[in-house]
């Protein structure tokens, strides 16, 4: 194998390819980044045990040549060296040479590593997935579907399914959910073009998600999603993003999100976010972060107190209809599901003070966050 | 036997600790309910219809006749046939017991209940009130002896661990039951006794000691301390500072206070060799550790299951924890634990005493609520049947599998601490 390369688009590559890379294994080689170089271009896969990510570097990409393949062939190179050092190489153009012991021969400027890599046949062979279960999404809906799921999922391995997002999708609406059973986000987005589709208990790693948000950060156009009985595709022209699935059975969501409330309060988001935070800072240290909201005719007192720290009082204005309540809860829950939250005014339902309660954007129904209550005497 | 009077005289900085002792506890307070009995020498054994029966308690008549604790109850008929022989009576032991910690509370409020016979006092800050140390211990031992028919004995000294030899070498040793040890006294009084005598000193200790030379408290008080810290490293240092009377820990009235752990365990009256046998105590001590927790207002983020084999000659078992994502003090989560950490680690052996365990105790005022489980219903449940057993005591409402002939609640409820209340 022997190619030349910019160095630019070397550099954006191996730092897709990189977050894949185990970082410790048992399996040494999946330390490694695998390239390939044929006639169309160059090829790099990172994996580790639960994703894996595939970018092409093409030929040429908008008139303008990117890597030029002398020789095809293929190599697995140490992955967490060569992602540090395609940054600091000083050229503009990268030439690399492979020989047929595997070593391999970087050159750029007036520079020359010569590293020791893998033979590729050891490395592990991607998932040929069915193409039976196919839809597409625009890139923006993907990732605001991730931002606002996302930070719900359980993050202590000992909880199993909880520690990743639920995924369905019937009569063309997808919806994620995504809970650790203190709190829980559910997004729908509509996908029109996916027919008699559905998929039910498909369920990603929390982890896994918030990797192929950052992985299509950049993409402005649709993405194309796989789904397989243990792995799930993500993929664009030149990216190819897989995951596997979590087993088991994602618990039913629906008869825990109470339908409607005895209590609306309507509010200005970004207010209340502030006024939550400021209470965070007195709560922020004890267990459960507990902070208590006190809802009268047309205010929300905002109200947290510490033994060892002191306390805090604050009054937001707010439309309240229904029974005055008073209810505590985790204030890192609440600013985390106003911050996901992009619209100015949000609309939150209470059932009572030892019951779950709802929280969404005022203008719109296909976002829900809902937070559990903590108990006090 | 008493110091001369020059020698109470009690400095300013100078603490007074005590370690009162209850003679012959559970002999003593028998005694003074049978007042008939005054006379007799007495014993409270395990189980008074069987000669393998242990005794608990012998009152100094008996002692007399070379009974002692822990011997069979055959041996000590064989020793003295007129014998007297009472069953125990734990819940009343306790609630006097707690009498004798209310009196001592009435000279300081550093009282640190130590066992259920003896309690630690730093009555520093009372001694000008009673005049001096033996005056102020003088009057507890009345009062307590008046109340409740108890003998106790009082050592004194500077801090806990010179209290507690001043009491086990000289005040029970001596008529009055009273002994100030100064710690300026420590190397004429506790230096010459042979080393067992000490503190924290038991028989094994005391043969490692020996191999290394050391007979007498004084000659480890002045064994080099690094030798003993690389010998036993931290408990070396621990043993010489007793040695030289070194020990600057409070008297702290919350001792038994705050838990950090709550568990129960139990010793099977005969080996248990299938699972689903093993798992009724498993759940019977699962609940009573959840209740216990309950009635305290803790909920635990740690279980740990423990049992040992029934084979002592070839010891097995293990003892393994795991943390829950909630604190909990429910029956059934914990036991859920337990069944699981059991199944995982058991090796298939006999088992013939297990134990639950719940730890990282945190309280229960505010907790998180959850999605999915039920828990406010089970804790209702639970609380009820908390209420219940406490108003007619723990065998009114069981598990039916405790009916079974692996359940011990039943055989339990009459209990404590393994003997009949």
């Amino acid at each position: 194998m022997k190619i030349r390369i910019a160095k630019s688009v070397l550099v954006e590559a191996v730092a897709q390819v990189s977050k894949a890379v185990s970082q410790k294994t048992t399996i040494p080689v999946l330390t490694g980044m695998k390239a390939i170089a044929d006639q169309e271009g160059l090829l790099l896969t990172g994996s580790n045990s639960d994703i894996t990510i595939q970018v092409r570097i093409p030929h040429v990409k908008e008139d303008q040549e990117q890597v030029f393949v002398e020789q095809t062939g293929s190599v697995v190179i140490p992955g967490k060296i060569f992602g540090e050092m395609v940054r600091k190489l000083p050229g503009e153009y990268v030439e690399w040479e492979v020989n047929e012991r595997y070593q391999i021969t970087i050159q750029s400027g007036s520079t020359e590593f010569q590293l020791h890599g893998f033979n590729p046949d050891e490395y592990p062979r991607l998932p040929r997935l069915s193409a039976d279960q196919v839809f597409s999404i625009p890139a923006d809906e993907l990732r605001s579907l991730i931002r606002q799921t996302g930070f719900s999922v359980a993050t202590n391995e000992a909880r199993g399914v909880l520690t990743g997002v639920l995924w369905q999708l019937e009569n063309g609406v997808l919806t994620c959910v995504a809970t650790d059973s203190h709190r829980l986000s559910r997004r729908l987005i509509p996908t029109p073009n996916t027919g008699q589709l559905s998929l039910d208990n498909v369920i990603l790693p929390g982890k896994s998600m918030s990797e192929l948000a950052k992985t299509f950060a950049d993409d402005e156009d649709s993405v194309e999603i796989v789904v397989a009985d243990h792995q799930l595709l993500v993929k664009n022209e030149h990216i190819e993003f897989y995951s596997r699935l979590l087993d088991g059975t994602y618990p039913d969501t629906n008869r825990v999100i109470p339908q409607c409330g005895d209590t609306e309060l309507i509010t200005s988001t970004r207010e209340l976010l502030q006024s939550v935070e400021r209470a965070s800072l007195i709560s922020r240290d004890g267990r459960d972060n507990v902070i208590k909201w006190t809802m009268s005719d047309d205010t929300v007192e905002v109200t947290s107190v510490s033994q060892d720290v002191g306390s805090v009082t604050e009054e937001v204005k707010a439309r309240v209809k229904g029974n005055a309540l008073g209810i505590s809860f985790n204030a890192r829950y609440m600013i985390e599901a106003l911050r996901s939250i992009e619209s100015d005014e949000i609309r939150i339902q209470f059932t009572g003070t030892m019951t779950p309660f709802i929280i969404q954007p005022a203008d719109r129904d296909d976002t829900l966050h809902l937070i559990v209550p903590i108990r006090t005497r | 036997m008493f110091q001369p009077a020059d020698n109470l005289k009690n400095n300013h900085n100078d603490r007074i600790v005590m370690l009162a002792d209850c003679e012959s506890f559970y002999a003593s307070v028998e005694k003074a309910a049978h007042p008939e009995y005054r006379d007799q020498p007495l014993v409270v054994a395990g189980d008074p219809t069987r000669r393998s029966g242990i005794i608990l308690a012998a009152c100094p008549l008996a002692k007399k006749y070379g009974i002692t604790t822990a011997e069979r109850l055959g041996v000590s008929l064989a020793k003295c046939p007129d014998l007297v022989v009472i069953r125990p009576r734990m819940q009343e032991y306790i609630r006097v017991s707690l009498q004798i910690t209310g009196i001592y509370q009435s000279y300081t409020d550093l009282v640190e209940p130590y066992s259920i016979d003896e309690h630690f006092l730093d009555v520093t800050g009372s001694i000008h009130l009673f005049g001096d140390p033996y005056q102020i211990a003088k009057r507890i031992q009345d009062q307590v002896q008046q109340e409740t028919g108890v003998r106790v004995r009082i050592g004194m000294s500077e801090n806990k661990v010179l209290s507690k030899m001043a009491c086990d070498r000289f005040a029970k040793r001596n008529s009055v039951g009273i002994f100030y040890l100064p710690a300026k006294e420590l190397q004429k009084m506790l230096w010459p006794l042979p080393v067992q005598h000490m503190f924290m000193v038991g028989s094994r200790t005391c043969r490692h000691l020996q191999t290394m030379g050391i007979y007498t408290i004084g000659q480890l008080a002045q064994t080099s301390l690094t030798k003993l810290r690389s010998r036993w490293g931290v408990n070396g240092e621990v043993l010489w500072l007793i040695a030289n009377g070194k020990n600057d820990s409070p008297v702290n009235p919350h001792t038994h206070g705050k838990p950090k752990v709550i568990g129960h365990q139990m010793t099977l009256p005969f080996d248990y060799r299938k699972l689903e046998d093993i798992l009724v105590p498993l759940l019977e001590l699962s609940e009573l550790v959840c209740q216990r927790a309950r009635m305290k207002g803790y909920m635990g983020q740690v279980v740990s299951v423990g049992c040992q084999g029934a084979d002592f000659a070839h010891p097995s078992g293990f003892h393994r924890q795991m943390k829950l994502p909630d604190p909990t003090h429910l029956t059934d989560e914990v036991f859920e634990i337990a069944k699981k950490l059991f199944k995982e680690h058991w090796d298939g052996l006999p088992i013939r005493r297990v134990g639950v365990s719940l730890s990282q105790l945190v309280s229960d005022q505010e907790y998180q609520l959850t999605l999915f489980d039920n828990r406010e219903t089970k804790l209702v449940l639970e609380r009820t049947t908390d209420w219940i057993k406490e108003k007619y005591g723990n065998a009114a409402i069981m598990r039916a599998s405790s009916l079974t002939e692996s359940g011990q609640a039943r055989n339990r409820a009459q209990k404590i601490g393994g003997h009949y209340k």
